[in-house]
């Protein structure tokens, strides 16, 4: 699904250059539930804007769903993101001036989809999340769990084949964060892929498979004694 | 705390260059369009004699009857025949009345070297300089014993006085007048009332200063015809005799009434008159009079041009379009700056302060926008002569009054536009914009 | 593509803006199309031909000192010798008034003897047989007065003409069936019919007011020389000539007779000095509307800039996210292309209406004639696509935001 070999990606100011990533592989097959882990700056939000066709990147190959996008051009990109891809930020990024419905909305009116089939996957959408009668809401009636559950059900409606998770539960307390992750498990049950960038250990044990970056590469998560410890003491922690 | 706000306003005006030179521009154009044209209506709606413009009064006749007045809404004739001006002088009903008209008077200069040479010049009663409080430099008005003996005699102005006298006292010398000899009984003080309310109908209220005046009774006898307007409802037929007693138009007449009730005695008076008119068999309709002041005159007789009042209306559309336009550029530029007035409130700020802090800049930009005004009135005071006649044109001025009243209409304009951009900064929550999105 | 309902649910969560770039778009138009009016009207009036040649034409005036009033009759004559005799002069004539001059005489006339009411308003000229010639108007039908026809007269006791010449408009207004040569009309009160020998295909009346708008091209010439001491000198001059005629004809003039007044100011003047002071005031004024216009709508584009380009900084991160979802840079462009369409469209109708509302009162107050309905639809496409042109730069900046910007924190 999602293939990346010998990526890289430098940040040039005028006096250094930065690699983000530096000779990244990573391979992601259909419905596998990817966490992907890491400390601050280590490339990890890097690595997902680059996998959304967010940015470009300056070195290496990136196969999405069979395609290698590094020759598409703002229009192509715009088209798979749109189609392929769906994305549930730390931020929410609802649009504020939009109601509920018309945030659902935004990406199918980008795809040219006729009214009634656009209405039709907005209810099921919002109704997924359980948000179904909050529809002429302005996001700013919303608790933030429900926003991240509308801007899940934005993602979902379009059908996307990759879902595309920034820290989702970053600006969540814990009861609104356990909500959100047991949709997100829901969705990929039912057969979509999703990789996940979080820094949150716990949520990170809940995935199918963990990808851990440091320094701009994947690292091999049993080389990495660190991370069994701090995965072993969240389990301790938390209740469940 | 002023020094600060004012400091700070400087540095955000900076911050964002081509945004306030914009306001600047905006603010200063439309300060300048409305002030040039201002200037003008200022002018042209000036009143000319304001100690006595509620006591001179212009008296109307019906001469011609509702048929020909038809156009003109049922008014009167704007002038007099000259049988009505005579008549009105003989009665002597006001304390002081006059008739008179424009007369076309040229200067025959002793020194045979010289061409003869044309002033404006009026022929009128002796009550006139009274009644006009018109100022001598040496002399006096000629009697009323000289009105009445058709002197040959002249009140010159001290322009003419200057050109053919050097400025000396010239009472008792002559001056040629069409070829015919008149005493110098009296040389006028610069006299330049604006409009020129005594004869509007002849100048459209705009005119070079009387420099040769004449008694009436004298420019009569010797034929003299009017310079100004003559209108006939019908064929006045032949010769100056015909003339003078036909229904033809041509005599202005002013009457001096002190107090309200002298001015209701003389629509009284005026009334009678016509009705006597009618009795005779001369009027076939009833009595029809007006009687006007100097302002109703003018304002009856649309003194102020078309011109200076469409300009002043789109000027002022204008002007205010500008402010919108400042309304919305200053409420960007706040709102823009919506963090800083969270961590303001934050560290402590009132709303007042917040108030206050904008308020100051945009009165800044105000008077910035005024100075580009002033500059811009400059040009535009310059380039009245373009749209206005010469006489209308140079009245025009940038004086001090209009200096002050460019950059006070500019500050209070642009204060006022930041009243409601203003509110919406005040109204930012402490620190609210700090939390992301 | 259009998205007009999530935008027009954008706007009511910024009324302050929406309202004031509307107001913006209403007031430029109202203004806008009234000041076009304005200078069409005054332009078509500027354009208006005076049926004259005008080019080598010299107007002087006249007033003869110390002569009655009435009986200067040999001495215009003795003035017309020496004019006529000048090298550089091709022909001249002893006028009343000539076509903008600002003054002249008016008068009611009618086909019908016995008709209470004149049937038309005309200006009415007085000259010789070199009036025609002089002017250089062009007889359409008929001919010219002989000089056997010409009569020397006081202007306070005018003779009634045997024969006139008319205008076009004239003769078409009296006989509209086209027949007015060889037919009569009375002047004025007059119980004596002229009768009409000459068209002339077009003669202005010497004003150029609101007053004579309705009667501009009625005029008539009658073969009268008149004996006042004031007078209208027209002098046509050979081609090249007229740069010398206007020292030297006044030269004549006072060299014939010394007793008289050439006014210094506006005494002596080539006809284009007379068109340019009788339009100064018209043409003063479209410059002003012109300006006023153009200033108007600089400040409205900058405005509109201004106001578009907050909304693009108040919005990058939105614009990020709906790339991310997406949109492509086309879609953003046209997002606030149409954003400014419909503000555009709101303003405009309010606009409209005020353009119109402002004229009728401009009527009501001012000579003015109403608005056509054309300069309100030129004013409304004028204003759409300026609105759509100051928003073309900060859209196409809204486009290049790049959708990385989802991603990023405030």
């Amino acid at each position: 699904m999602l293939k990346m070999t010998h990526l890289s990606k430098v940040y040039r100011t005028e006096v250094v250059e930065t690699y983000a990533l530096r000779d990244f592989n990573i391979n992601v097959n259909e419905g596998e539930f990817v966490a992907v882990t890491g400390p601050s700056g280590s490339g990890k939000t890097t690595f997902l804007t680059i996998a959304g066709l967010l940015e470009t990147f300056t070195g290496g190959q990136y196969h999405l769903d069979g395609v290698e996008v590094s020759n598409l051009n703002d229009n192509e990109r715009s088209k798979i993101r749109n189609e392929k891809i769906g994305f549930i930020f730390q931020a929410f990024n609802l649009i504020p001036d939009l109601n509920v419905f018309d945030n659902v909305e935004v990406p199918l009116r980008y795809r040219g989809m006729k009214a009634p089939e656009r209405k039709e996957r907005i209810m099921n959408a919002l109704e997924r999340v359980g948000l179904a009668s909050r529809a002429k809401h302005y996001p700013a009636e919303l608790s933030g769990g429900q926003q991240q559950r509308v801007a899940i059900a934005r993602a979902l409606a379009g059908s996307p084949r990759l879902l595309l998770a920034d820290e989702p539960t970053g600006n969540l307390d814990t009861q609104m964060a356990r909500g959100v992750m047991e949709l997100l498990e829901e969705i990929h049950r039912e057969g979509a892929t999703i990789v996940m960038v979080t820094h949150d250990p716990e949520l990170a044990a809940r995935a199918q498979r963990n990808v851990h970056i440091i320094d701009g590469q994947v690292v091999d998560l049993a080389e990495d004694p660190r991370f069994h410890q701090a995965v072993h003491a969240a389990r301790a922690n938390s209740p469940a | 705390m002023f020094a600060y706000y004012l400091q700070l306003g400087l540095r955000s005006l900076r911050k964002n260059p081509l945004l306030t030179l914009l306001m600047v521009l905006a603010i200063g154009c439309g300060v300048a369009a409305s002030m040039t044209t201002y200037s003008v209506f200022r002018a042209t709606s000036n009143n000319p004699i304001p100690q006595k413009s509620s006591q001179l009064y212009v008296p109307q006749i019906d001469n011609w009857g509702p048929e020909s007045n038809e156009d003109n809404k049922g008014e009167p004739p704007n002038a007099m025949t000259y049988t009505d001006a005579i008549n009105l002088m003989r009665d002597k009903r006001a304390s002081h009345q006059t008739a008179l008209f424009p007369a076309a008077m040229s200067i025959v200069p002793t020194d045979p070297s010289m061409l003869p040479f044309r002033e404006t010049s009026y022929a009128w009663y002796a009550d006139a300089f009274g009644m006009f409080d018109i100022p001598f430099l040496y002399g006096h008005a000629w009697t009323s014993g000289e009105d009445d003996s058709h002197a040959a005699v002249a009140v010159i102005g001290k322009t003419l006085n200057d050109k053919l006298f050097n400025g000396t006292n010239s009472v008792g010398k002559n001056i040629n007048l069409n070829g015919r000899d008149y005493r110098i009984v009296g040389v006028t003080e610069k006299w330049n009332p604006e409009p020129v309310f005594y004869d509007v109908i002849n100048t459209n209220g705009f005119d070079d200063p009387i420099q040769v005046f004449i008694p009436f009774t004298r420019a009569v006898e010797l034929q003299t015809t009017t310079n100004g307007n003559n209108n006939c409802n019908h064929d006045p037929g032949k010769g100056w005799d015909a003339w003078i007693r036909s229904e033809c138009v041509w005599v202005g007449f002013w009457a001096e009434l002190p107090t309200k009730s002298e001015a209701g005695a003389y629509r009284q008076y005026l009334n009678g008159y016509s009705a006597e008119q009618q009795r005779s068999g001369r009027f076939r309709w009833a009595p029809n009079t007006r009687l006007r002041n100097v302002t109703e005159w003018l304002d009856y007789q649309k003194v102020v041009p078309q011109e200076a009042k469409v300009s002043l209306m789109v000027s002022l559309g204008f002007l205010l379009l500008c402010l919108v336009n400042t309304v919305g550029l200053l409420l960007a530029k706040f709102m823009r700056r919506s963090s800083e007035i969270g961590v303001r409130r934050a560290l402590g700020a009132t709303r007042k302060e917040i108030y206050i802090q904008f308020l100051i800049e945009a009165a800044a930009i105000g008077l910035a926008g005024g100075v580009v005004g002033l500059v811009l009135t400059g040009f535009g005071v310059m380039g009245v002569s373009l749209v206005f006649e010469p006489d209308i044109a140079k009245l025009a001025t940038l004086d001090v009054s209009l200096v002050l009243l460019t950059m006070l209409v500019a500050v209070l304009a642009t204060v006022l536009a930041a009243f409601y951009p203003t509110w919406r900064a005040a109204q930012v929550q402490p620190a609210w914009q700090l939390k992301s999105n | 593509m259009l998205q007009i309902k999530p935008i027009l649910a954008a706007l009511k969560r910024h009324k302050a803006g929406t309202i004031l770039i509307a107001m913006q778009i209403a007031l430029t138009l109202a203004i806008v199309c009234n000041a076009i009016f304005i200078i069409h009207q005054r332009l078509e009036r500027v354009q208006r031909p005076t049926g004259m040649v005008e080019s080598d034409l010299l107007a002087i005036q006249s007033r003869f000192v110390g002569t009655q009033e009435t009986q200067a009759g040999p001495l215009v004559k003795a003035d017309l010798v020496a004019l006529r005799q000048l090298p550089g002069v091709q022909d001249a004539v002893a006028m009343n008034s000539y076509p903008l001059r600002g003054g002249g005489w008016s008068t009611g006339v009618r086909t019908d003897v016995d008709a209470k009411n004149s049937k038309a308003h005309t200006t009415q000229y007085f000259g010789d047989e070199h009036a025609l010639g002089t002017m250089a108007l062009k007889l359409i039908a008929g001919r010219n007065f002989r000089s056997d026809e010409i009569v020397e007269a006081d202007p306070q006791a005018l003779p009634d003409p045997a024969v006139i010449i008319v205008s076009k408009a004239l003769a078409d207004k009296m006989y509209p069936d086209g027949s007015a040569l060889g037919k009569t009309m009375y002047i004025g009160d007059s119980k004596t019919p002229s009768t009409i020998i000459g068209i002339v295909e077009r003669l202005q009346v010497p004003w150029n007011g609101t007053w004579s708008d309705s009667f501009y091209e009625n005029s008539l010439i009658q073969p009268v020389q008149l004996t006042s001491a004031f007078t209208n000198y027209l002098i046509r001059a050979k081609p090249g000539q007229l740069a010398d005629l206007v020292k030297a004809a006044p030269a004549a003039l006072v060299k014939t007779n010394r007793m008289r007044v050439i006014p210094s100011e506006r005494g002596v003047r080539t006809f284009a000095e007379v068109r340019e002071y009788a339009y100064k005031g018209d043409r003063g004024m479209a410059i002003l509307m012109g300006v006023v216009c153009l200033v108007l709508l600089g400040i409205t584009a900058a405005g509109i800039v201004g106001l578009t380009s907050f909304w693009v900084g108040q919005r990058r991160k939105q614009i990020g996210v709906r790339r991310a979802l997406g949109a492509t840079k086309r879609d953003i462009l046209s997002y606030f292309l149409t954003e400014n369409l419909l503000i555009g469209v709101a303003g405009v109708v309010i606009g409209a209406l005020l353009a119109v509302g402002m004229n009728l009162w401009l009527v009501t107050q001012f000579e003015m004639a109403r608005l056509s309905v054309t300069y309100v639809l030129i004013g409304v496409v004028a204003l759409l696509g300026l609105g759509q042109g100051a928003t073309l730069a900060p859209a196409m900046r809204a486009s290049r935001v790049s959708p990385v910007e989802a991603t990023r924190s405030v």
